[in-house]
């Protein structure tokens, strides 16, 4: 069975929506299916087609254990809640971020501050999930990652590359493919400068191919039980084995660029996986995350927030001079976020708690006007005084940007209908 | 057949002259189960009965049962010992000595590890995953009957390297209301978390109730502890101190739980009184952490509950057949769809009346058809359950298992130390293994497809290429095609460690054209041992 059709049924079988994928495959014959049944593709492709040619991609920067929006992009200096942070001038006149952000300063002119984020979620694996989904967890709805809808809406059918690449540290709730199979599962990059895990074959490329020739041989030959599973299997092996013979999958090798790129983006994890995620952007992956971990400053939050900043401040800088320099902002929508803000007092031992009540998020590209804010806190950055944006609020403006239909449905496994995004409305001004 | 295996008659006759046991009311039992359910499920319109799956032959049946029991294949003189036993109560026999292995213990200890861990809150509580396993193991091995063991997973207090029992409590790191939702889910098979925030229509029990149930827990306390230089923690019991618990630090513990007021979080919220929402038995106000650890897991457990015996069942006859009664399995309760409500309901019973005797549930359900017949892919929801075997993926470490059983022991040792990153830091190359190859217990078997990773780790990665090279002088395969000159024996004897059976015609005559057609014989054979490394078989149990 070919990959390329397993993957448009799915969308299909969704979409009308009454049954179960696996349940699909099974009531249509497996030889069928393998034989090849192409009106199929065609019926349900054309409407996907022109949103996949459209060409956008997403960056997610993702900022795990809440970061400090007091030491980054809504400082309070000269207010008790704000600490020792100073703020800095930046590119737009008027707009003043943290001190710890010198590089991502003179972005301003390209980035889009939300400053009233608003959520109820103080709980790392409950808001991570809810920053990635746009839903709470729940036990009995697997809601997919923000990364598999995407690279499930947008990915290139014919893509040798995975669509959804997650770079850096796992972190427990950022979600997986969930009701949407694993197929949109991420494609997992531990560290960014080394080659992902397995993906040379062990021999030359003529004995590879015999292998693969070979096992689909004993395949059909083979008179076991479990035909659905080999169809599935069969598939499987083949987008494998695709991706790893593709000469594309070079994209994954950042010793390819030259030192003064690998510079410029900072050599530090961080700073490689971005570099990673521009060149696999440029290669046609249509969602890449990279993460960045231990903005859970509970103590000594400001030493440890100036450190996280010097690590987030020339990587994220570079990141969007780069894409704009090469004329691939518009198409890639860039997103920087953390699960929750932190709390306006400052406790006593020099940290900051969580706090869903009132933080920032960045967006870049992807169509969004750059230069502005959006929201405002109170003097103490207690409370949003000025256009709350919920979490579905935010998730309703990424897939906007995206040219998603957020309202369509997916089916759970108990076969409820379920939206990308259950309400919440964009923020239209970002786009005007 | 292969010299291999007749070199397993020997110990073939020596497993035959074993005594089988005493004729058990376990036979009963599985023969009542198979009536019920063509009673309630099997009968048509016409009084006839659907078209049922046959009984599966020897060798399906005893690769099943060995992955099922102890999580692993059958080594090749199982197999030929179990083929030439001629008596007829062979499948009990075998079964009576796969419960006696330390392997079963060690197997179900790792499908639980996985349904406690999987829903972990917090990373950290995966070190206390291997004295989880470790402490399971050796209950399941003694036989502990299941409520001793869920009683002591509620009321556990200690280390947590030490004390395996703290599994529950710790995945959640002591939280009152993520415990109280997981003891539920997994004991139970009540999802009353879903009340946790509000009533919902569809489900009867309300958000007071599941309150309610977490005020058994508001005094259990996470410490953390810093001893010998690795970080451990500590449940504990908090029994004097704050009545209130501090927003946003769950697990510091306080004298009472209080339900908050969804108009106003910040404010203290409702008192709540311990109840358990079954049967509504309660514990007043004030008392210790422990009295109303032990009430409640004396309530859970008590026959006076069904979802006790009802979760438990569920979820071992869905693993062994393929399908639990209710689906997805952790999700019970009067509100639910059963699909066979009077089997389930007599197996209940049974495992009641047994004492929670778990080895003698997997007898009575090993011993039925509907867990003997044959595998068929899964069922249209139009058509009936139960009526076949379904294929099943197998868990990381059945995997992990059966891919050194068929590259030796030698390609383990060789295995990476190297450490992983995010969860799979701990535990080794298995744990490691399990991070492409995992997943969670409970999520519908249905939804679980392969992965990317796990095709490229079987096709590309170092250990696989080494344990298949017939070069290496340590290999299995070496020994194979230096000793074995005849191509279809060295065939059969590669399908027996790889998907323990014998190859069929066509299979063979594949075998021999990629031979024959081969320049280099063990090269040939290492192509053919890793294409059934990378079968779709290799990784399902039928």
């Amino acid at each position: 069975m070919d990959f390329k059709f397993n993957r448009q049924m799915r969308v299909t079988i969704n979409r009308n929506g009454v049954i179960g994928r696996r349940d699909f495959l099974r009531g249509v014959s497996v030889a069928g299916l393998a034989a090849g049944a192409a009106h199929w593709t065609d019926a349900v492709g054309a409407r996907a087609d022109e949103l996949r040619s459209r060409g956008m991609s997403c960056i997610l920067l993702w900022m795990q254990g809440g970061p400090s929006q007091f030491e980054t992009f809504d400082p309070k200096p000269g207010h008790e809640n704000g600490g020792e942070t100073k703020a800095i001038a930046t590119a737009v006149p008027g707009l003043q971020f943290a001190d710890n952000l010198p590089h991502v300063a003179k972005t301003a002119g390209d980035l889009a501050v939300i400053r009233s984020m608003t959520t109820k979620e103080g709980n790392h694996p409950r808001a991570t999930f809810l920053l990635h989904t746009s839903y709470v967890p729940t036990a009995s709805v697997h809601h997919p990652t923000f990364g598999s809808v995407v690279s499930r809406e947008l990915g290139r059918l014919d893509a040798e590359l995975p669509s959804f690449v997650r770079i850096g540290p796992r972190f427990v709730s950022a979600g997986a493919g969930g009701l949407l199979g694993a197929d949109y599962n991420p494609f997992s990059v531990p560290s960014p400068d080394r080659l992902p895990d397995n993906v040379q074959p062990a021999t030359d490329t003529a004995r590879y191919q015999r292998r693969l020739g070979l096992l689909d041989n004993l395949e059909s030959a083979a008179s076991g039980a479990a035909a659905t599973e080999t169809a599935e299997h069969r598939g499987l092996y083949k987008k494998a084995s695709q991706m790893v013979l593709s000469p594309q999958m070079a994209a994954f090798d950042l010793s390819r660029e030259p030192e003064a790129m690998r510079e410029a983006y900072g050599k530090t994890n961080f700073g490689a996986g971005c570099l990673l995620a521009r060149r696999l952007v440029e290669a046609g992956v249509t969602f890449v995350e990279v993460g960045l971990g231990n903005w859970d400053t509970h103590q000594d939050n400001f030493t440890r927030v100036g450190a996280l900043s010097g690590e987030l401040d020339q990587p994220f800088a570079y990141l969007i001079n780069d894409l704009k320099s090469r004329g691939m902002l518009d198409k890639t929508l860039v997103i920087w976020m953390g699960e929750f803000g932190r709390t306006p007092r400052i406790n006593p031992r020099g940290g900051r708690d969580h706090y869903p009540r009132a933080f920032s998020a960045v967006l870049a590209g992807g169509g969004v006007r750059g230069g502005r804010v959006i929201g405002r806190t109170d003097a103490g950055g207690v409370d949003v005084e000025d256009r709350p944006v919920s979490a579905v609020d935010l998730f309703r403006t990424f897939y906007k940007s995206l040219g998603i239909d957020a309202d369509r449905e997916n089916m759970s496994a108990i076969g409820r209908p379920i939206k990308i995004v259950d309400g919440g409305q964009a923020v239209e001004e970002l786009f005007t | 057949m292969s010299r291999f295996l007749l070199s397993a008659l020997a110990l073939c006759s020596l497993l035959t002259g074993l005594a089988p046991a005493a004729e058990p009311g376990y036979r009963q039992a599985a023969a009542k189960v198979d009536a019920l359910l063509s009673e309630e499920v099997f009968q048509t319109s016409a009084g006839g009965t659907v078209e049922l799956a046959p009984l599966a032959g020897d060798e399906t049946f005893l690769r099943r049962v060995t992955l099922d029991l102890v999580g692993r294949p059958p080594s090749p003189a199982e197999i030929t010992a179990f083929a030439l036993d001629r008596s007829a109560n062979k499948r009990s026999a075998q079964v009576e000595r796969l419960l006696a292995q330390a392997g079963f213990g060690r197997n179900w200890a790792r499908y639980w590890r996985d349904v406690i861990f999987y829903r972990r809150s917090d990373e950290r509580a995966l070190i206390a995953a291997p004295g989880a396993e470790d402490y399971l193991t050796e209950r399941f091995n003694a036989n502990a009957p299941w409520d001793a063991i869920a009683r002591s997973f509620v009321t556990a207090v200690g280390d947590i390297r030490e004390q395996g029992r703290t599994a529950i409590i710790m995945a959640q790191m002591a939280d009152p209301n993520d415990v109280t939702a997981e003891m539920s889910r997994i004991l139970l098979g009540v999802q009353i978390q879903c009340a946790q925030c509000h009533d919902h229509p569809t489900d009867r029990w309300k958000r007071q109730q599941f309150h309610e149930l977490a005020a058994f827990f508001p005094r259990v306390q996470l410490r953390p502890k810093r001893g010998d230089g690795a970080l451990s923690f500590e449940i504990a019991s908090f029994d004097s101190g704050r009545a209130r618990r501090a927003p946003g630090m769950p697990g510091r513990g306080a004298l009472e739980h209080y339900m908050p007021d969804l108009n106003d979080p910040s404010s203290q919220g409702t008192l709540m009184t311990p109840s358990f929402f079954v049967t509504g038995e309660s514990i007043e106000l004030g008392k210790s952490d422990l009295e109303r650890r032990q009430s409640l897991a004396n309530w859970m457990t008590s026959p006076s509950n069904p979802w006790f015996a009802k979760a438990f069942v569920n979820r071992i006859w869905a693993e062994l057949v393929g399908e639990g009664f209710y689906e997805p399995v952790d999700d019970l309760g009067p509100d639910r769809k059963c699909s066979a409500p009077a089997t389930m309901d007599y197996l209940a019973e049974q495992f009641i009346a047994s004492k929670y005797d778990v080895k003698e549930l997997f007898r009575t359900i090993l011993a039925t058809q509907a867990y003997q017949r044959e595998s068929r892919p899964r069922r249209n929801p139009d058509q009936l359950p139960f009526t076949a075997n379904c294929p099943q993926p197998l868990r990381s470490d059945q995997i992990y298992d059966s891919l050194f059983a068929a590259l030796g022991a030698d390609a383990q040792a060789t295995a990476p130390q190297r450490r992983g990153a995010g969860p799979y830091r701990i535990g080794g190359p298995r744990a490691q293994f399990a991070g492409v190859f995992g997943y969670d217990p409970s999520d519908r078997r249905d939804e679980i497809s392969g992965s990317i990773p796990q095709a490229l780790l079987l096709m590309n990665s170092p250990q696989v290429n080494r344990g298949i090279n017939a070069r290496n002088r340590n290999s299995e395969l070496d020994r194979l095609v230096t000793q074995v000159s005849d191509d279809d024996e060295v065939a059969e004897e590669l399908y027996l460690r790889c998907l323990a059976r014998e190859p069929n015609e066509k299979e063979l005559a594949v075998c021999r054209d990629y031979v024959r057609g081969a320049g280099d014989r063990a090269a040939a054979f290492e192509d053919i041992f890793w294409a059934l490394i990378n079968s779709a078989e290799f990784l399902h149990r039928n």
